[in-house]
């Protein structure tokens, strides 16, 4: 159609939001980048060129490999939980005894992650209490007594309490990708496995597998993107304590910048920030693009 | 045609979207009304009465000033300060901790000096105690009006030290003595909660100030002087981390809020807990007539003066970017007037620094003892973290989590806190 | 031989049944503490947290309420609300041209606009303060809203492209016939049969803008204008040992997202595969 080959027309279409994208994403990520160079504090007009200096300063200090190293165990153990327990769930759901309980399930599993992360954290912090938990008094009941602990008070757990509410939030939204995506598989394939006299877990690594390692591949790379975003959780939690044992790349940008003024810091850390997750984000699309092309 | 027809709805849509925005950053007011923008600390309903009332009655007398009152909570003010002073929408009038607190604020010119507004109105000036002015001068100027004056004290349940017979201790031995018989009888003896590592400070605020020679310490804190290599130092960190070993704090203490631990002691699970003199109002409430309280006992071997009280006075600063410093020092007049120091005596039972407003006749009786001890005093302690600078309180106060975890050793502690004193050292200059 | 078979495989099935429902218990039970433990009182909460409430204390919700949850649930329902109506708006007419027109630059256009897929708001914190503010919209409502907008736009545009693609074109190719103008294409004929896209748009965008919290942190001070996210954490040191009504708070704002999601779950399910799979 004529109409269609209006180029003034298209543009005009899509103005807006390129005005807003342009404006309020792209660009405060290059700005980002030139804050990063310089020495400034929010409440003063001066700003002292540094280069790279920070750069440097970041590649030798220890709480950034703190917080990165804490990234990586969030990514790391979502990967395991989220998309490995969420795909096993998928595949449980979809047998076809399961399926008639599996819009029940599916509603309560999904059901955590609609909820904002604020009140998640918060209704944890009270779970992983010592004295008024939930957690420790369960542990009590079941005579698990010398498992009571102070979840997030101790360094050496806090991190995983953390990483596990956020599993206990994303399990059954991971889960759901994994749902439909088996859901596409042709019957067919299963009926053949069938006559070849396979069982379920023959049928699910054989089959299934195979025909989602599309979704495989994204939602890994959603919950690692996710794990290097991570902010919400720990400021709510734990705000980064004890020490500095939970300090995480976002919550240590918002620390430099709004806590110790340090902004030229903070803007360092979000590029360090913006460097992970676009090349994550390459990778992906890379290796989907050799799958396609394959 | 249909092109026009997109680009006016366009317009039309952007037009009402920045009309909008336009509106609600540009507060419609009276052409002669002057607005100034009032921040304080206590979102808490039970305390934020106190100043709606004083506000209200101050835009009552002063028709032509109408101030807005904004309240940020004890933890998230320290964030909400900074990010605010890199904005256009700094409070006139807003709260602030004395010390290094306030000096930076000072340093980066955003207080406004009042000493010219004291000189010249000697009755408000000599209202004020000197203990609670001082501690916001800066380079011999005041830049600061204090609001309340508060100690910390060990706040203990009478019962069950009569039932075991101790008493108040004197000294960190006897102090210990107390602590170990509590243990012995089954009772967890001090409440404490160290989510936010401020309440741990506290502690080292006053150790700090037991162990180390007053001159040495005030030198340290000083951001352009600071070294922290007194071993005084380190002791005050061992101290305070003998007592979690020997099992004398609940359990879990670094995932606790301190309002927990105070819950605690009133429902006499804990003996003791460490709060300020604001505080007493809280617990007399829920243990009433069934407490009273001591000072940190003094530490003989300590290099410090033993007779320093761990406390500091809190106020207001004014914005240096003031557009109404006449109507913002005015209401900070009144703020602090006799009548209003009374008022928040007897409403919300808090130490005021006006003279003579905590009084007899006006306070109960531990109200009165707890501004005693502040007035004999020799000194006070300011709050460690807000007495040094921000970058030195942001390694020193997490480590003290570490300490309690076991994590860190008081050595590994200052050193951090060595280095990083250097590095402010650096660039203060 | 063939009964044994069945009796084992009805063993397991009992076996992973009953795994699911544990799973189950474990995402339902503290969420139903949370609600049940804000109509207790606290002495209640502190001495039996696994117990029922003597009484139902409906006043926990009420003081929850008034205590800020309302003004903030306001605060985010127009927040919500007025970003969520922008967005579909703007990345429709966005999508319209991107899965319709053929113009040289196509593409560069299109990775310009879902390429913002990829850029982390974290990343854009600092320079937003800072932009925001020479503005002068800092710490007012279109200090969420906009940026909420902005980062909306890649992934509503995405989902609305995708599904524009799959119509069938004859409808549009007898009302071009006709004489419709491309504003009038749009706007009559193919927005109307976007509705199932554009409802399940708006549930994502929704939620993501009501639940969303850094931002909310960072751009707004006054306690007039936060969102419930930000405002249920000040809450926290409001209520000081007020557990129960914090429970409650927290409660109220769970229960909108909880709700819309269990009313119109057809529409998340497909929002988010559809995203998810393809994205």
């Amino acid at each position: 159609m004529n109409i269609y080959r209006n180029k003034k027309v298209a543009i005009l279409f899509m103005l807006p939001a390129l005005v807003f994208v342009i404006l309020f994403i792209y660009y405060p990520i290059i700005q980002n980048f030139i804050y990063s160079l310089y020495r400034w504090s929010s409440f003063s007009e001066v700003k002292v060129f540094v280069g790279f200096d920070y750069y440097k300063r970041l590649l030798s200090d220890p709480i950034f490999y703190i917080a990165l190293k804490n990234n990586a165990l969030y990514a790391i153990i979502s990967i395991v939980f989220q998309v490995g327990v969420g795909m096993i769930l998928a595949a449980v759901l979809e047998e076809k005894i399961m399926r008639r309980y599996q819009t029940f399930f599916r509603t309560v599993y999904f059901m955590p992650s609609v909820i904002s992360i604020t009140v998640v954290g918060l209704l944890f912090q009270l779970v992983y209490n010592p004295n008024i938990g939930l957690l420790n008094a369960f542990l009590k009941v079941v005579g698990l007594e010398t498992l009571t602990h102070d979840w997030l008070g101790r360094s050496d757990t806090a991190m995983f309490a953390i990483i596990a509410t956020s599993q206990w939030q994303y399990i059954g939204y991971i889960m759901l990708l994994f749902l439909v995506a088996i859901q596409k598989i042709p019957e067919e394939l299963y009926e053949s496995a069938m006559i070849d006299g396979a069982n379920a877990i023959q049928k699910f690594i054989h089959v299934t597998i195979p025909q989602i390692k599309e979704t495989i591949l994204v939602t890994s790379i959603i919950t690692i993107i996710g794990a290097f975003k991570v902010f919400d959780e720990v400021y709510v939690m734990t705000a980064g304590g004890p020490g500095r044992s939970t300090e995480v790349l976002a919550s240590y940008m918002y620390r430099a910048g709004f806590r110790n003024d340090e902004m030229g810091y903070a803007a360092t850390i979000a590029t360090v920030i913006f460097l992970i997750t676009f090349i994550v984000t390459l990778i992906q699309l890379k290796v989907s693009k050799e799958k396609n092309e394959a | 045609m249909k092109i026009n027809k997109l680009l006016v709805l366009l317009l039309s849509v952007l037009l009402v979207i920045s009309l909008t925005a336009c509106q609600s950053s540009q507060p419609t007011g009276g052409t002669d009304q002057v607005e100034i923008k009032f921040l304080h600390k206590w979102p808490q309903p039970e305390y934020s009465v106190y100043f709606d009332e004083v506000v209200e009655a101050f835009m009552k007398e002063n028709p032509n000033i109408k101030v807005s009152v904004e309240a940020v909570g004890d933890e998230p003010i320290k964030d909400k300060l900074r990010v605010l002073m890199g904005t256009d929408n700094q409070p006139d009038v807003f709260f602030s901790w004395s010390g290094e607190f306030a000096a930076k604020f000072v340093r980066s010119n955003n207080a406004l000096d009042l000493t010219p507004y004291l000189e010249n109105d000697p009755e408000w000036k000599n209202s004020i105690m000197e203990a609670g002015l001082e501690p916001f001068t800066y380079d011999g100027n005041y830049y600061g009006i204090p609001f309340r004056i508060n100690g910390k004290f060990f706040v203990y349940n009478t019962e069950i030290f009569n039932k075991l017979g101790l008493k108040k201790p004197n000294t960190w031995d006897e102090f210990m003595t107390v602590l170990e018989t509590l243990k012995q009888n089954g009772i967890t003896p001090i409440g404490f909660g160290n989510i936010y590592p401020w309440a741990a400070c506290h502690y080292i605020t006053g150790l700090n100030q037991k162990f180390v020679p007053q001159e040495v310490r005030v030198k340290d804190y000083n951001p352009k002087t600071g070294e922290f290599t007194d071993p005084g130092y380190i002791k005050a960190l061992e101290y305070f981390k003998s007592l979690n070993d020997k099992g004398y704090f609940i359990e879990g203490v670094n995932s606790t809020e301190h309002n927990m631990s105070n819950q605690m002691f009133y429902g006499e699970q804990v003996a003791i807990i460490y709060v300020e003199l604001e505080e007493f109002v809280e617990v007399e409430e829920n243990l009433p007539g069934k407490w009273d309280f001591f000072k940190m006992p003094d530490i003989p071997e300590g290099k410090g003066n033993q007779n320093f009280l761990t406390g500091a006075p809190d106020g207001f600063l004014v914005s240096a970017k003031t557009k109404h410093p006449e109507e913002a020092v005015k209401f900070l007049k009144y703020l602090t007037n006799k009548a209003n120091a009374d008022k928040l005596v007897q409403q919300l039972g808090w130490p005021s620094p006006i003279i003579g407003a905590v009084n007899e006749g006006n306070s109960p009786d531990y109200l009165v003892r707890g501004m005693k001890a502040i007035e004999e005093a020799e000194g006070m302690a300011l709050w460690l973290d807000t007495d040094i600078h921000i970058k030195i309180s942001d390694v020193y106060l997490p480590n003290l989590q570490e300490l309690l975890n076991g994590t860190k050793t008081p050595e590994q502690i200052m050193a951090e806190v060595q280095k990083v004193a250097k590095e402010v050292q650096s660039e203060v200059e | 031989m063939n009964k044994e078979h069945n009796g084992l495989s009805k063993f397991i099935f009992m076996f992973v049944f009953l795994l699911l429902i544990t799973y189950s218990v474990i995402i339902i039970y503290p969420l139903l503490w949370m609600i049940i433990s804000g109509f207790k009182t606290n002495q209640e909460l502190f001495l039996e947290p696994w117990g029922l409430p003597a009484k139902l204390l409906w006043s926990n919700y009420k003081s929850a309420w008034d205590v800020g949850v309302g003004k903030f649930f306001v605060n985010s329902l127009f927040v919500t609300s007025v970003s969520v109506t922008v967005t579909l708006f703007i990345s429709a007419c966005c999508a319209f041209p991107l899965s319709r027109y053929e113009f040289k630059g196509q593409n560069i256009f299109l990775l310009i606009i879902i390429g913002g897929v990829m850029l982390a708001p974290q990343v854009s914190l600092i320079s937003l303060y800072k932009l925001l503010q020479r503005l002068k919209i800092y710490n007012t409502y279109w200090a969420l809203i906009i940026p909420y907008i902005a980062f909306r736009i890649p992934f509503t545009t995405f989902l609305i492209r995708s599904y524009m693609l799959s119509l069938p074109r004859e409808i549009e190719d007898s009302a071009y016939i006709d004489g419709c103008t491309s504003w009038r294409l749009f706007w009559n004929i193919i927005l109307p049969m976007c509705k199932p896209i554009m409802a399940t748009s708006a549930l994502l965008a929704a939620m993501s803008v009501w639940n969303e919290f850094m931002f909310a942190l960072v751009f707004i001070e006054d306690s007039t204008l936060r969102t419930i996210p930000v405002g249920i954490m000040n809450l926290r040191s409001t209520l000081s040992t007020n557990w129960t009504i914090l429970l409650a708070a927290l409660t109220i704002s769970a229960l909108p997202m909880i709700i819309l999601f269990i009313v119109f779950q057809k529409q998340f399910v497909r929002g988010i595969t559809q995203g998810g799979v393809k994205g």
